[in-house]
């Protein structure tokens, strides 16, 4: 488990600025497939109740019918934790000497990463569409000397302020190394 | 005429798969949530949420077995039956 005061390779006084997450409309996508899915067939059974009432009093389409659905709720309610994990577990961490970047693609891959500010050649604030301009939120890329990778703050709140906060300490940072 | 032939097997081989599937679940969650503790940031949130998906596979499990107990699960599935069950008793809107 990670602790945000504790963190991997701490160097001397370093310490956590910003921890970011993507923002809660990702959320809000996973809550809306969940009821979008469990809705649909719980409003289905209560229009067509007499039938599924018929079909369950069966003595053999009715505990294949109970099985069949309680594997369908089973599935979504993993289905919704596995998201949840997947949202939880993409975070990104400025500390005032690097940056870290966790991202887990499913349950089976992971990569974690991170860059010294020094090391910072620019950064770019990415809004785009009408759903990025009405909940301001959407993707930060920060590009490393050397590297032909960049660095991808992926649908996270205010993306500008995140933009702004990196410049102004890999300023401060290369200000401590000048003195 | 065709004729089925007179095969009877008991609708427990239903608790079969679902206990298979029931295997795949926990399996699946367990793994799950062991990213979330050893991955996860330390927080109140990460049990919280633990709790909550715990708490709602109980509910739709208890919610299931419950239903499931009212039925006779030795009672054999009829082959030779099984054009009965397309009836209007099934179907009554039909």
């Amino acid at each position: 488990m990670m602790n945000l005061h504790q963190l991997p390779n701490q160097r001397p006084n370093e310490h956590v600025v910003s921890f970011l997450r993507r923002q809660w409309f990702a959320i809000l996508t996973i809550v809306t497939a969940f009821s979008i899915l469990t809705g649909i067939p719980l409003l289905g059974s209560w229009y067509f109740w007499d039938t599924i009432q018929t079909w369950l009093d069966h003595p053999v389409i009715g505990p294949f019918l109970v099985i069949l659905g309680s594997i369908y709720f089973l599935s979504i309610w993993l289905f919704a934790f596995l998201e949840f994990t997947d949202y939880y577990l993409d975070t990104w961490i400025i500390t005032n000497e690097r940056i870290i970047s966790i991202e887990q693609n499913g349950l089976f891959n992971r990569t974690a990463s991170e860059l010294d500010l020094s090391s910072v050649q620019d950064t770019t604030a990415e809004i785009r569409g009408i759903l990025q301009t009405i909940f301001t939120y959407g993707n930060v890329f920060v590009q490393t000397a050397g590297e032909k990778s960049r660095f991808h703050f992926k649908s996270i709140d205010n993306p500008e302020e995140v933009k702004q906060l990196i410049n102004r300490l890999v300023q401060e940072k290369r200000a401590k190394k000048m003195t | 005429m065709f004729d089925f032939p007179d095969i009877n097997i008991p609708i427990a081989v239903f608790l079969i798969v679902y206990g298979a599937y029931m295997l795949f679940y926990v399996l699946y969650a367990l793994f799950n949530v062991y990213h979330l503790i050893r991955y996860g940031v330390y927080g109140f949130g990460m049990y919280l949420i633990v709790t909550i998906f715990a708490g709602g596979t109980i509910i739709l499990v208890a919610g299931s077995v419950f239903l499931l107990m009212e039925y006779d699960w030795s009672y054999p599935i009829s082959l030779d039956k099984t054009v009965n069950y397309y009836n209007e008793d099934l179907f009554p809107s039909l």
